[in-house]
């Protein structure tokens, strides 16, 4: 599915990010609030479901090659939050569904772990 | 022409007509009538259409030809009748330079395009679609090169030396938490510039970015340095203290000694240095209490790559 689906999936506001990159297919998922957990992982990850709403959050997808942070319980996102996430590139959406709610989601919509060497 | 628009002339030397024509054309048939042209030319809203029989073009019939017959106060007419017959076409596999210079010479709106060696219509070119296929095609040839200047950048086969080595550092404040990861983040953007395997920067910049939040959380800053050498990148984090008491410890998964505010920041789960490990080739940590820390990093980007890692 494309991260244009899945912020329709989740109702999320998408606060970064072109139309563009919106159109760009993904298909794992990591999701956790404890980003040493995410970098811990073997394989890569599309996306980040995090309640961690902390510059940490953009720069651990930044730093494990994670293209999209979809912020759960609609956790306020500040400024320098979003403009980091403009200049890393990374697209930024905001849910109001709790963590639980969003993996099961997307894992109904077919996104798995993502399986890979690091 | 000058020679100050030579590239633009290259490419344009370079388009056919196939390749900026419209290749869904509305067209007519001869046997219609001129009312049923004036509804096809209202609907599509065009002003013009080449008009065909079995595929092949017969004539072409405009606006200027209906607003004549209707003038002429006939009743009815054919398409046939009043169109205008053997029609100049261009050829598909003509060269964009020339059809231009058709448009110059006949100030046509439109030219059918007919197969070459064949009065077969596969398409329609106007003024508007020849713009619109030069943009095409220098956006094309821009982002083209855009690509090749990045893959340029492989700094160690352009450079010609007995021994070639980068080095570049980054200072870490300590407790800087809104800073912290910007030099791993940094590093990262300059890896992929410099060409190194996508694998290799992905777990140097794991490494490096464990290893920065450990220095803003824990330490009283530190400095990262990195030397990029033909066989290895090795990094190395320096920090001004406190200084690490059981190192034997903190290799223990799970192991931490931090605050419970760190775990807000979604750190201190004991995984850190773990992580740096698993990244790593070789890991070494030495550090005396009271003075600082020295965290050591190997990763090899040699033949020895592939083997060693997996080894490890």
């Amino acid at each position: 599915m494309t991260l244009h689906d899945v912020a329709q999936e989740l109702g999320a506001r998408v606060l970064t990010g072109t139309d563009q990159d919106l159109t760009s297919e993904v298909t794992s998922v990591a999701a956790g609030d404890l980003m040493s957990d995410i970098l811990a992982r073997v394989g890569r990850a599309d996306i980040l479901v995090t309640g961690l709403t902390t510059s940490q959050a953009i720069r651990t997808a930044s730093v494990a090659g994670i293209r999209a942070v979809v912020i759960v319980r609609g956790k306020p996102v500040n400024e320098q939050m979003i403009e980091l996430a403009r200049e890393e590139g990374v697209v930024l959406m905001q849910t109001d569904l709790k963590l639980f709610e969003t993996a099961g989601r997307l894992w109904t919509r077919g996104l798995r772990t993502g399986t890979g060497p690091t | 022409m000058d020679a100050k628009y030579a590239k633009t002339q290259e490419l344009l030397f370079e388009l056919k007509v196939a390749d900026v024509m419209r290749d869904r054309v509305i067209t007519v048939h001869p046997e219609q009538t001129m009312t049923e042209l004036r509804t096809t030319l209202r609907d599509h809203r065009i002003s013009g259409t080449p008009v065909i029989e079995n595929g092949e073009l017969l004539g072409m019939i405009t606006i200027a030809d209906l607003i004549a017959f209707l003038v002429s106060g006939e009743p009815e007419a054919r398409i046939r009748d009043k169109m205008t017959a053997s029609p100049q076409a261009l050829t598909s596999d003509q060269l964009l330079v020339h059809a231009i210079k058709q448009f110059d010479r006949t100030r046509f709106g439109r030219f059918p395009v007919v197969a070459p060696q064949s009065r077969q219509l596969v398409g329609i070119l106007t003024k508007g679609l020849i713009i619109e296929g030069v943009l095409r095609a220098m956006e094309r040839v821009l982002k083209e090169e855009e690509v090749r200047q990045y893959r340029a950048s492989h700094i160690f086969e352009d450079l010609v030396a007995e021994y070639k080595e980068i080095y570049l550092t980054y200072e870490v404040i300590g407790r800087d938490f809104e800073r912290a990861g910007t030099a791993s983040t940094q590093m990262k953007r300059n890896l992929k510039r410099l060409g190194i395997h996508p694998d290799i920067i992905h777990r140097l910049a794991i490494a490096s970015y464990e290893a920065e939040m450990n220095t803003v959380i824990y330490t009283d800053g530190g400095v990262m340095e990195f030397r990029i050498a033909p066989e290895e990148i090795v990094m190395r984090v320096r920090d001004h203290g406190p200084g690490i008491p059981d190192v034997e410890k903190a290799l223990e998964p799970g192991y931490s000694t931090a605050p419970d505010w760190v775990r807000e920041l979604g750190f201190g789960a004991g995984m850190g240095i773990p992580n740096i490990k698993k990244c790593a080739d070789k890991m070494s940590i030495e550090s005396t209490p009271g003075v600082g820390t020295i965290l050591s990093v190997r990763i090899f980007t040699g033949k020895e790559m592939e083997k060693d890692h997996d080894a490890a």
